[in-house]
């Protein structure tokens, strides 16, 4: 391999990736955890315990904004920090600021999961943060936005490697989407009105909300993929024209779905109609992305067998090709009519959440690791172990959730011979706890996963601690 | 870099990458774009047009393309009383318009509706095939706005929430009782005596109200509660009646039958028990904490009416 002959940790700034990393990390046990205790709520409602605290509606953004911003938002930080580094051969620019954004955004989660436990919420999904949070997130954004700017400014590559695209158009649309369905008027410190109203702020929100998911969990995860499938495959991406297309195509498109998040409501027919083919003709550049990414490795495919980290990837861009395909069907009217209100949706994004950005993640971190602390991986099959409890893990979930879902969208379509429904609501309820039990298990599979990797990091960093010491004195001797 | 790995593309020269390299071995190929994936990406877009020309699509000035779609429902005229077919554009009210007249069951339905709101609570009970009607739609009607207190099958709850079941009826169990009951909702009211009692006169009551229906045997202590309890002092008699069998224009209990809704009698072992719950509930009295919501403005007359035959029917029918 050709390697410049500088000592990469001295070349780049690998502290605060380090960071970064070990955040996702912490997120990722926090956030899940939660999510498999909301979900046994649902199975086994006593366990609110009356406590208003510990309700679904208070647990539920704490669970979306951990995995989503805290674990999902840590991991593309310190990979884009750490991409960007290398593909442009520039140490990051503005160090003091990378850290501003670290301690900035680290502490906005935190405030923002407290907040959400004491009911302090704007009721936005996705989006709960209170104003003052939604400033303070704004100025990191904009901070990360100048770093990323300025590290590719002084590149010392003629040009931007494709990753780079993806964290760019990432990082500038999540500061749109961020600005506008946050533009609220205070009235407290802790309470503020949407500046839109009726059907006008639902379709703001979906704007937000749809778009978040391609921006922050497509578009950068894609960035992620760009660099780590080819690096850990070793081999060069499948298509550069694939890649400006798909890109392009990407970008364009998403932001015109959102509405198909509100079908049947008081959204106007002809928006709805947009909405919905705008997310059927994503559906390509969607998997354009999963075709570069898989068929970098063809020819090679022999890795699967052996590196536990390609299985990671592969199986998080095959999770990525098939929620891809499920999304456009859903979004459909007619699919829709069935699926909207029940937990397929639920399922749905869940296969993307599991199977292709927190898989994709845990990948690229199985990479990153030794390279961050100089070390090799603590164990090779723990990381086999943690990809069959995610995969195992995650299978139950969605399947569960189709049952669930699919189940009570007939149930409520249901009728007897004389044209009445033929069941009440709460026989949709009963039929769901069978499927709700199962998804929590599911939920617990992932992660004990998690908390596998966990171990085998932690491992891996203390054995790079120990020796640290050694080589430094073995230096000195010399 | 692998060289060993290079695909068979790549062997027979056809396909270069771009030339340029990152972080040491970072390449891309040059592959075309895979054809089946451009003719389905082509393929989404042609359907997306069809798409548009059949639903409403584009906005165009200040209106949109309305589509070609259209949909047939019918519309009763609200002066005249005639059903008129009507045709439309598509869009979602025009489509539910059309799926409340063409769903299954749906004319079933609209007949049996018709028939029900002519007959007369007498008729419809004789009719068998309107009484499987009203339990079809009783079901869904009762299970999404009664059985969340009811219960699932009208059992209620002891010491909450009344039982449907049985043949107690607090504010009478006729169907035009019934139905009275559930357009106008019902607020049960009993004083609190502990104020107005000593502690001695409340066991002496509770012992009394216990011997109606046969609890506990007679004893001196009933007999000085059946004095309080018929007499000016508690006045009981006022709501209860005299025999104790209650009165159900005041929704006043009938303490004679051992069906006890409030103080849980039947689930206490010693007579001593039983005589507890029967004066904590005298002392306490009921104020605001038997509450029936009034369902006028929450359902319509219709399903008010069916309402009133599917409870009943529910098991408790006088």
């Amino acid at each position: 391999m050709a390697q410049s002959s500088a000592l990469p940790a001295e070349q780049y700034n690998y502290d605060i990736v380090r960071k970064f990393t070990i955040m996702a990390m912490v997120w990722a046990v926090l956030g899940m955890s939660v999510g498999v205790y909301i979900a046994s709520e649902l199975a086994w409602p006593f366990l609110n315990f009356d406590i208003p605290q510990l309700t679904f509606g208070r647990l539920r953004p704490v669970h979306t904004t951990l995995v989503i911003f805290g674990f999902g938002g840590s991991a593309l930080f310190a990979t884009s920090y750490y991409v960007v580094q290398r593909t442009c051969q520039a140490r990051l620019a503005f160090p003091w600021l990378a850290e501003f954004t670290f301690w900035g955004w680290t502490g906005g989660v935190a405030l923002g999961a407290l907040t959400y436990v004491s009911g302090i919420t704007q009721g936005r999904e996705y989006a709960e943060f209170e104003w003052p949070l939604d400033i303070a997130i704004t100025l990191v954004w904009v901070s990360y936005f100048a770093i990323y700017v300025e590290t590719l400014r002084r590149r010392s590559q003629p040009h931007i490697y494709v990753a780079n695209w993806f964290f760019l158009a990432y990082i500038l649309a999540v500061a749109l989407l961020h600005i506008f369905n946050n533009l609220a008027v205070p009235v407290s410190l802790t309470k503020s009105y949407s500046l839109f109203a009726g059907v006008q702020d639902a379709m703001t929100q979906w704007w937000y909300g749809h778009n978040a998911v391609g921006f922050f969990l497509t578009a950068a995860f894609l960035g992620m993929m760009y660099y780590f499938v080819p690096k850990q495959a070793g081999r060069p991406v499948y298509s550069y024209r694939l890649s400006i297309i798909h890109f392009w195509a990407l970008i364009f498109l998403y932001m015109w779905a959102g509405g198909h998040h509100l079908h049947w409501t008081s959204l106007p027919d002809w928006v709805s109609t947009l909405a919905a083919t705008f997310s059927v003709i994503l559906l390509m550049p969607s998997w354009g992305g999963m075709i570069n990414g898989i068929m970098t490795l063809s020819g090679a495919w022999d890795k699967l067998r052996s590196d536990p980290i390609m299985l990671f990837l592969i199986t998080s861009l095959s999770f990525y090709g098939m929620s891809t395909f499920e999304g456009p069907l859903m979004s459909l009217k007619s699919v829709n009519a069935l699926s909207h209100y029940t937990d397929w949706t639920v399922g749905h994004v869940h296969s993307g959440a599991l199977g292709w950005v927190a898989l994709v993640s845990f990948g690229s971190f199985y990479h990153l690791i030794p390279r961050l602390w100089d070390r090799k991986i603590y164990s090779q099959t723990l990381i086999y172990v943690h990809f069959w409890l995610a995969t195992i893990g995650i299978v139950l979930y969605i399947v569960s959730l189709w049952v669930a879902g699919i189940g009570q969208g007939l149930m409520l379509r249901a009728f007897d011979d004389y044209g009445n429904l033929a069941y009440t609501f709460i026989e949709t309820v009963e039929f769901m706890h069978t499927p709700y039990v199962w998804r929590a298990l599911g939920g617990a599979f992932f992660v004990s996963g998690v908390l596998v990797m966990v171990y085998n990091m932690a491992m891996t960093v203390r054995a790079a601690r120990r020796e640290q010491p050694v080589i430094e004195a073995k230096l000195a001797k010399a | 870099m692998s060289d060993n790995t290079v695909n068979a593309q790549q062997k027979s020269g056809a396909v270069q990458t771009t030339g340029h390299a990152w972080d040491g071995d970072l390449q891309e190929y040059n592959n075309p774009l895979p054809r089946w994936w451009l003719w389905s990406f082509y393929g989404t877009v042609v359907f997306s047009v069809l798409y548009w020309l059949i639903y409403p699509s584009w906005p165009v000035g200040d209106s949109w393309l309305k589509g070609m779609s259209t949909v047939n429902y019918t519309v009763t005229d609200k002066a005249t009383g005639k059903e008129q077919a009507q045709e439309y554009r598509w869009n979602t009210r025009s489509q539910l318009l059309e799926d409340l007249g063409t769903a299954a069951g749906d004319q079933q339905r609209k007949a049996m509706l018709a028939k029900v709101q002519a007959a007369s609570y007498e008729q419809i009970v004789k009719d068998p095939q309107m009484m499987e009607f009203v339990r079809s739609v009783g079901k869904g009607l009762f299970g999404d706005n009664c059985a969340a207190c009811h219960g699932r099958g009208g059992q209620g709850v002891v010491g909450m929430y009344p039982n449907l079941t049985d043949d107690d009826w607090l504010w009478g169990g006729s169907m035009d009782k019934i139905h009275e009951t559930l357009v106008n909702g019902r607020k049960g009211f009993m004083p609190a005596f502990g104020a107005v009692l000593k502690p001695e006169q409340l066991d002496d009551v509770a012992e009394y109200v216990l011997t109606l229906s046969n609890e506990v045997p007679a004893s001196a202590a009933a007999e000085r509660g059946k004095e309080i309890f018929q007499g000016q002092v508690g006045g009981c008699y006022y709501c209860h009646g005299a025999n104790g069998k209650g009165l159900a224009s005041q929704g006043a209990a009938n303490l004679t039958d051992k069906i006890w809704a409030i103080a849980d009698v039947s689930a206490q072992k010693t007579p001593q028990d039983k005589k507890t719950v029967v004066k904590d509930f005298v002392t306490k009295g009921v104020n605001n904490t038997r509450v029936m919501p009034a369902w006028q403005d929450r359902l319509s007359p219709i399903d008010i009416k069916l309402l009133a035959v599917y409870v009943h029917q529910l098991g408790g029918a006088k």
